[in-house]
């Protein structure tokens, strides 16, 4: 694990990868643009483990005391994850592009917090929401597969083994070993939890 | 942490801004395709009200497009495509990936989109488009939009409305509604 801010050879954006971002060596991350949006000062608000990437177009939007963390061989390939509190990603989870993760809305619970939120955001620099309305923590669980345009909404969980179709929301927590889809999503089937016979070219039929 | 991080996004100056937008005190654009496919000949193309936040937003507006935002709105990545009018009020919040369009762009009758096509094609310079549907979006004050969304022409969004993330919205949403899915429908009330 590293724990100074560092650069990425070869990076076009001019970032670094913040301290408390803990990245196990075999992680690789694209561009350090997806920290551009990192304001958490937690000490562990960034983990990622053996072997998980996070290609171009991922963004890591985490709030002040946010924790995200990237479980071993997962594949984000370009999903926008809002976190004010806590979002798990479990191992060898696939996330397609323009997925969107968010433990918060970032929305206000009045009329005149709503107001207060959008002036207090004009005088901060850089710019952003700085929601005081506490989220919902996300947790994705091991080996599921998000598909694209995916939106999952705040205080979801998604059990192990599921699959969510291309383009669905997800409002409601996911069974295990579960196919959902649908905009918002629903129950498809069930997938089998003991299958696990291998095919590979030499012993496919 | 955050000063660690540079923007690498220089915010458009005065001087590069095309000479109709007009933009209010404390308001930032930033992103480097805010204006890239901006073709407006309007003499008030664009009108950016006082203390937004347009983060890469891109202002797709067309020759007679016009687009209004308010003041205090904070739109990130955001895709606005307007041939005709573009409304937005005050306190308006767009998340990532939004996109928000006041026309059809392309006709829905098989053999004008022929034509159509020829007309858009390198070939087609200076060829006569068919009249496309055009219709006005209004988002009125205070509306919360979430990432993914999608919003068609003519829409009117109420004040206050709250649309959640990857809705697809066809039709006009009353004021103070929540509303999700596609097509979005109204799951319930915003105080």
């Amino acid at each position: 694990m590293t724990e100074s801010a560092r650069t990425l050879p070869g990076d076009w954006y001019p970032g670094t990868i913040p301290p408390n971002a803990l990245l196990d060596e075999t992680a690789y991350i694209e561009t350090t643009f997806s920290f551009s949006r990192c304001h958490s000062q937690a000490p562990r608000a960034f983990t990622m483990g053996y072997g998980a990437s996070a290609y171009l177009g991922t963004m890591f939007d985490i709030g002040r005391i946010g924790r995200l963390h990237v479980g071993k061989y997962a594949l984000l390939h370009g999903a926008w994850i809002t976190c004010d509190t806590e979002v798990t990603i479990g191992d060898y989870t696939l996330c397609s592009w323009n997925v969107v993760i968010m433990d918060t809305y970032r929305a206000q619970s009045s009329l005149a917090k709503h107001r207060a939120m959008l002036e207090r955001t004009s005088q901060h620099t850089p710019r952003r929401l700085d929601s005081d309305n506490p989220g919902h923590p996300v947790h994705i669980s091991d080996n599921v597969w998000l598909g694209f345009d995916v939106c999952i909404l705040p205080g979801v969980q998604i059990g192990e083994g599921a699959i969510v179709g291309a383009r669905s929301v997800v409002q409601e927590n996911v069974a295990p070993y579960t196919v959902v889809a649908g905009n918002p999503a629903r129950f498809i089937k069930h997938l089998d939890p003991t299958d696990s016979v291998l095919q590979t070219p030499s012993n496919r039929s | 942490m955050s000063d660690s991080i540079a923007p690498v996004d220089v915010p458009w100056s005065e001087d590069r801004l095309p000479r109709n937008v007009h933009i209010g005190p404390n308001s930032i654009i930033s992103g480097q395709h805010a204006f890239k496919r901006f073709f407006c000949q309007k003499g008030k193309g664009l009108t950016l009200g006082d203390h937004c936040t347009m983060d890469a937003v891109q202002f797709a507006i067309g020759e007679s497009g016009q687009v209004r935002i308010g003041n205090y709105c904070y739109f990130s990545n955001v895709v606005l495509l307007c041939e005709l009018e573009l409304r937005i009020g005050n306190y308006v919040i767009i998340g990532w990936n939004t996109t928000i369009t006041d026309a059809d762009f392309h006709p829905i009758q098989p053999a004008q989109r022929i034509v159509d096509a020829i007309a858009c094609s390198p070939t087609g310079k200076g060829q006569v488009r068919p009249i496309l549907k055009q219709e006005p979006v209004v988002i009125e004050d205070d509306v919360w939009i979430g990432p993914s969304v999608t919003i068609l022409k003519g829409i009117t969004i109420g004040a206050g409305a709250f649309i959640e993330p990857g809705s697809v919205v066809t039709g006009d949403i009353p004021s103070q509604s929540r509303v999700i899915g596609n097509p979005a429908r109204i799951v319930g009330k915003e105080n």
